[in-house]
């Protein structure tokens, strides 16, 4: 059921899955042998939606259902991490609910699953979530301008509401930064930064409208580097991406889309998409040559297909053109070189780079 | 449709005598009572959504009163399912389109309305493999590592009939490059796809795989006649590899028989060597066949002769009479008669009329071209195997013959369904002008449109209809001249503006269209959808998008509502993000551009109460003017704003308003009093003194303006 290609830089491998994939995910586990993805899924025959634990064995090459979750609508977003000796997927739905599913980290067999029911968090719309790295805290922002923060403790299920815009202000994208800092994005390339030292309102909110020409957008993926904590890396409409530095808050350095170029201080920069760009991710392969003073190389894939890094001053790198949208990707966090996404033509491929 | 009840449920009445163009459907709808108003409507795909409605009941347990239950109307296709028939669509997008710009870089060239060109067909071919490597499944090839010698059939991967049809077309109609040997390709074709007749009456394949079974329970496998027959059978359509192979599991080769069966086994051997180095006509071998190839005709008819002298040599050679097997002998001897073309062996040996019709290219009519020709010996074959029943590939064969493009399109359409006329119009048209014209020129009795548009048309019908391909419609509907626009725009309208990425998928398709007008209004529809369910901000933001300063301006009267009412508030923090939202000056934003005035008056009102700077109280005060002039300035506003600018007014040092500015802020508090009468007015929470304070400071102002100048 795998179609193999192969081009110079690296192996591509497509798994067609019969339904549609809102989100794909790696999932962290302990073993060497066994690698798992995790799949959010829609049938859309039987309009029965899942996630879904598929197990990847590279030679020879095969892409299997483990076992799968029934969900009660379909996911909206989608994390996986690593908590003690479980793998962690925290999922929101269509409908508001936010589920967690715990793992067996060494079998990838899904073992419990808890649950936060609807319009506990968020009312009808979408929402998007971010797992903290290692633990099982998790902060939700949606388009009702709720902000929560979810904790699984030994018994229970905790969360408490950290803010509420009461709607004039929406939230597409959420990362933490540290475990008491995280960035969030929304309208017109709107972010903010969060402190939960200073309850309340947003610490800082990056100044949108520091080049009039460029045409606003939505932020739809955010990523923030362990090492580089100050720095927030956005992907949003128009095949912008852009980095918004703390410590220079009315400077942001656009690394790709309509507006490059145009903004001052950005030296002339080539578009690697004009479309959406639906996922972030800092690349975890990373060149041991690179400066400090620049951003750290990043992967994107947007609506027009395109899986590819970029890099500050750099040409971006085309890793995969697709004829339909690529909806999310995940860099496995073990083994840097791969790459799982899902494709809008119901399939998942896997790029192994050389 | 037969509810349960006794008698005749029947809603509507329809006669017992059904024809084929009425099909019915058993609802199981339970309930109970008898059903009086039933409402339908169609579903996802070709679903139909019915609802029925149950008479009244007065008693509250009498059970549901109403049930909806969906209808999947027609079978489907037997061979694929749904989701296979998804997999094929979004793989044939790529194909389709590259081959639609070809034609238009082709026909940009040459300047002339026609496509067709001298090598175009090379073009169609490529994209007919491309559409052909969709068919197969993608599975992965498992080669059993020791190979059973048991085996005569391969159990290759499920051929489809929708593969058989499409292969059939490119044979006919595309492939330029081996007319020469189109006869050969019907053998391997029919090679490929025998076993799909099975379904419908005995075949060779289905003989083949019947022995095969058997083959264990056999001893002495020369002496069962199906050995024999089977042989000749497949020898007849030219599988000799098979052939070869089963001649091979003759007893004679067996190492204890070979001593006293050495005759015997010279004459299997004999007749294996004369089989595999038949002459074919062809361009190449498949792999793994046997049969010498020759690609000119002239060196094919040299080799031919020799070969079947040779066949006539051992056919009257003395050693049939010494050898004393008579099945052996009788056996091989018939294979000698298929090899030499006797009618009768070929018409005894095959099942099929294809089969018959194949075997006639093999033996005895190996220099055929021409499909007139074709078309006639079809026509004898037919004659003399009159098929059982009727099957998906027979009739498009028979309009392939008889160079009837109205027939094909006929039998695809109804066999296949529409992806398969929408693609496979490429084929028929590639190599004949007749078929173009057929198929390109404009009809009246479609609305002027041409019957290739039709059936594009008809096929982005299809994929609309479904929430997984609706996206790759616009592909083929901006492929359609007349009509296509106008279905794409009402394609982009119908789609739920609800979640983001669908909004913004449809947006895109917009944007690649160059619909701009499309997707303005859509994002207004968005924006009113959001504003609605109190996502007030991105309502504000879609409503930017489309540049909508009407709405802007009507739900900023909402939103102001709820603005704090004093500068002291703290409420006002939360309208930062708006703020942030709306972004720079000048991007539209109606009524909403007072929130960004207002900020800035307040950011200035502030440095005045924090410190005590005269630059900053004077541009305060400017602010103060151009919000007072500004008519998007709510006049419940009003009020609230000179009582916050009190001390601007009293400023110590020297007035900050000329004696105009003065005049024009007396001016709105007049206007403000008179507007009090009206009953909808809204006091704003102000002590009570407030009005009388702000007169006099004005008042006051006026008068140091006016000694100032």
């Amino acid at each position: 059921m795998a179609v193999t290609a192969i081009s110079e830089t690296s192996q591509i491998h497509r798994f067609p899955q019969y339904k549609y994939i809102h989100a794909v995910r790696w999932l962290p586990v302990l073993s060497a042998f066994n690698r798992f993805a995790v799949l959010a899924s829609s049938d859309s025959d039987s309009d029965v939606s899942s996630i879904e634990i598929h197990s990847f064995k590279p030679n020879p090459i095969s892409f299997d259902l483990h076992s799968s979750w029934a969900s009660p609508s379909p996911i909206s977003s989608l994390k996986a991490s690593q908590f003690l000796q479980k793998s962690v997927i925290a999922a929101s739905t269509s409908s508001g609910s936010l589920h967690f599913l715990f793992a067996d980290s060494s079998d990838g067999m899904l073992e419990s699953e808890v649950s936060v029911p609807e319009n506990e968090l968020h009312s009808v719309g979408k929402s998007c979530i971010d797992l903290i790295d290692g633990g099982v805290e998790c902060v939700t922002v949606g388009d009702d301008g709720k902000v929560n923060l979810v904790t699984v403790g030994d018994s229970n299920l905790n969360y408490r509401r950290l803010f509420d815009s009461d709607g004039l202000v929406s939230y597409t994208a959420v990362k933490w930064a540290s475990p008491v800092e995280f960035a969030t994005g929304g309208y017109g390339f709107g972010l903010q930064w969060w402190d939960q030292r200073k309850p309340g309102d947003p610490v800082s909110q990056f100044k949108g409208n520091w080049d009039t020409k460029l045409t606003s957008g939505i932020v739809h993926s955010i990523d923030i580097h362990p090492s580089r904590k100050h720095t927030c890396l956005a992907g949003g409409s128009l095949g912008t991406v852009l980095a918004w530095d703390l410590r220079w808050q009315q400077q942001p350095i656009i690394l790709s889309g309509a507006g490059a170029g145009n903004g001052a201080g950005n030296t002339a920069v080539q578009s690697i998409s004009e479309s959406e760009v639906w996922e972030i991710q800092y690349d975890r392969c990373i060149k041991s040559n690179t400066s400090s003073t620049r951003i750290l190389p990043a992967m994107i894939c947007s609506e027009d297909g395109i899986l590819g890094v970029i890099e500050q001053g750099e040409e971006p790198i085309e890793l995969l053109a697709e004829p339909c949208a690529i909806n999310s990707f995940d860099i496995d966090r073990h083994n840097p070189l791969d790459v799982i996404c899902s494709l809008e033509w119901e399939s998942v491929a896997i790029l192994t780079r050389q | 449709m037969s509810p349960n009840s006794t008698g005749n449920g029947a809603l509507v009445p329809f006669s017992g005598d059904t024809n084929d163009s009425l099909s019915v459907y058993t609802l199981h709808h339970g309930l109970s009572r008898p059903i009086s108003r039933v409402a339908i409507s169609w579903s996802r795909g070709n679903s139909l959504r019915v609802s029925l409605f149950a008479e009244p009941s007065g008693s509250p347990d009498a059970g549901d009163g109403a049930k909806v239950v969906e209808v999947k109307l027609g079978g489907g296709d037997p061979e694929i399912d749904d989701a296979d028939w998804r997999r094929i669509a979004y793989g044939s997008v790529a194909p389709f389109a590259l081959l639609q710009s070809r034609r238009s870089s082709i026909s940009a060239l040459s300047k002339s309305p026609s496509s067709y060109h001298s090598d175009w067909w090379e073009h169609v071919l490529q994209y007919s493999k491309d559409i052909t490597s969709l068919f197969t499944e993608p599975k992965l090839a498992l080669n059993p590592i020791i190979e059973d010698p048991n085996e005569i059939v391969q159990n290759k991967e499920e051929p489809t009939c929708l593969k058989a049809a499409w292969e059939l077309m490119e044979i006919f109609y595309v492939d330029k490059q081996s007319q020469a040997w189109q006869p050969e390709r019907l053998v391997d074709w029919l090679a490929d796809y025998d076993c799909l007749f099975t379904s419908t009456q005995e075949t060779i394949h289905g003989k083949l795989v019947d022995f095969q079974n058997d083959l264990v329970n056999i001893q002495v496998i020369e002496d069962d006649p199906r050995y024999w027959e089977v042989m000749s059978s497949a020898l007849s359509v030219g599988w000799l590899d098979i052939v070869v192979k089963m001649l091979r599991l003759h007893g004679s080769y067996k190492l204890d028989q070979l001593s006293y069966r050495e005759l015997e086994n010279g004459l299997v051997e004999a007749v294996a060597v004369l089989i595999s180095k038949m002459p074919r006509l062809r361009h190449k071998s498949a792999v793994g066949n046997l049969g010498d190839c020759f690609k000119s005709k002239p060196d094919f008819i040299k080799a031919w002769e020799k070969w079947r002298s040779q066949i006539t040599k051992l056919d009257c050679s003395p050693f049939w009479i010494q050898c004393d097997n008579k099945q052996t002998r009788e056996g091989l001897r018939n294979l000698l008669q298929v090899l030499l073309g006797n009618t009768e062996s070929l018409c005894t040996a095959s099942c099929h009329w294809i089969e018959l019709y194949v075997s006639h290219f093999l033996y005895i009519r190996p220099f055929t071209t021409g499909i007139e020709n074709m078309y006639t010996l079809a026509q004898k074959c037919i004659q003399l195997k009159p098929p059982t029943g009727t099957h998906r590939l027979t009739g498009l064969m028979i309009g392939i013959l008889a160079e009837n493009t109205e027939v094909v399109l006929a039998e695809i359409s109804r066999e296949f369904g529409p992806w398969m006329v929408a693609h496979a119009v490429e084929l028929l048209t590639a190599g004949s002008e007749q078929a173009e014209i057929l198929l390109h020129d404009e009809r009246y009795n479609l609305g002027g449109i041409s019957m290739m548009e039709l059936h594009r048309l008809a096929y982005a019908q299809v994929l609309s209809s479904h929430a997984l391909t609706w996206q790759i419609a616009p592909i083929y509907l901006t492929s359609c001249m007349k009509q296509g626009m106008g279905l794409l725009e009402n394609l982009l309208y119908r789609q739920s503006v609800q979640h983001n990425n669908l909004l913004l998928k449809n947006i895109e398709i917009c944007r690649l269209y160059g619909l701009d007008h499309i997707s303005s209004n859509i994002m207004k529809v968005a924006g009113v959808y959001h504003w609605k369910h109190g996502h007030k901000g991105a309502g504000v933001y879609w409503l930017q998008q489309s540049q909508d300063t009407n709405c802007l301006n009507r739900i900023a009267q909402q939103l102001f509502d709820s603005v704090g009412k004093s500068i002291s508030d703290e409420s006002f923090k939360q309208w930062e993000g708006v703020i942030e939202l709306l972004g720079s000056e000048s991007k539209p934003a109606g009524g909403l551009e007072f929130l960004h005035k207002y900020r800035d008056f307040k950011k200035s009102l502030q440095m005045v109460y924090s410190g005590k700077s005269a630059d900053a109280a004077r541009q305060a005060a400017g602010s103060l003017v151009l919000l007072m002039k500004n008519p998007s300035t709510p006049q419940r506003f009003w009020l609230t704003l000179l009582y916050d600018s009190l001390k601007l007014l009293n400023w110590k040092d020297s007035p900050l308003l000329s004696v105009s500015e003065t005049h024009l802020l007396l001016n709105k508090l007049q206007e403000l009093s008179l507007a009090r009468q009206r009953p909808q007015f809204t006091e704003p929470s102000l002590p009570h003194q407030a009005l009388s304070s702000i007169r006099l400071a004005l008042a006051t102002n006026l008068g140091r303006a006016i000694l100032d100048e």
